[in-house]
């Protein structure tokens, strides 16, 4: 009983590296891409070679595929890849910030009392 | 929609602005209060609900695998009732990242699986444009 749960938990850790590496490499290859109508072969491509172990039942099999897939993604990981502007690392990142709640302007600072 | 309630602004400000309170503002004048202090371009710009729903399910019904787009309702769930598998829900996550300008983390954009989670989540991101 507590191996197939075990088992079960093993295959869902492995779906979710397999999603998650699925998704990172795929925004890599957008990186890679320097035009939009490229990106979609190679990310045909990508799909592919995801689907070609699409059937491996073997769990060490499995995991030994995933390290193969993520050791191939951070070997040609993109050096500068496209980072959303507001996002950590973004050009825009803490750049003029919305002010704190409450925080107003005066458009009268220092006339307050003359007028 | 952005150059519109620009121009609504602009025919609601009165100069002198002081006389603005923030006590007491309906839905309308707060738009405008929080469009008085737009010192910064950050979050000033929110999505209403229905243009949320509105663009996931768009994003949704172009993608190529999706069967039976016809049928695309804010609550339907991408693997199940849409046919997909779980790569191409990650595809369609990433679509609509770019479609709303986003840029979520691996392990959030994993949990989105159906439309009524990615529209919540879109809508209730403070960056979604």
């Amino acid at each position: 009983m507590s191996a197939t749960a075990g088992y079960l938990a093993r295959r869902a850790a492995q779906k979710e590296r397999v999603r998650i590496l699925y998704r990172k490499a795929l925004k890599d290859t957008l990186n890679w891409a320097v035009h939009r109508h490229l990106f979609y072969q190679d990310a045909s491509d990508l799909r592919e070679r995801f689907e070609a172990n699409k059937h491996v039942e073997d769990p060490d099999r499995i995991d030994r595929l995933i390290d193969a897939g993520e050791a191939s993604y951070n070997k040609w990981r993109h050096p500068d890849p496209y980072i959303v502007p507001w996002a950590p690392g973004g050009s825009k990142f803490t750049r003029n910030p919305t002010p704190p709640e409450g925080i107003e302007i005066i458009y009268n600072y220092g006339r307050e009392d003359n007028d | 929609m952005a150059s519109a309630l620009r121009a609504a602004m602009l025919r609601h400000i009165r100069v002198p602005v002081q006389t603005l309170t923030l006590t007491g503002c309906n839905s309308q004048s707060r738009i405008l209060c929080g469009s008085l202090r737009s010192m910064s371009s950050h979050g000033d710009d929110h999505l209403d609900k229905e243009e949320v729903i509105d663009r996931v399910l768009s994003v949704v019904k172009d993608f190529p695998k999706s069967i039976l787009p016809r049928s695309v309702t804010p609550d339907v769930h991408f693997q199940k009732d849409l046919g997909l598998d779980s790569l191409d829900n990650v595809e369609i996550v990433m679509a609509l990242e770019e479609e709303f300008k986003l840029e979520i983390p691996d392990k959030e954009a994993d949990k989105i699986d159906s439309c009524n989670l990615a529209i919540e989540y879109i809508y209730h991101h403070p960056m979604s444009s």
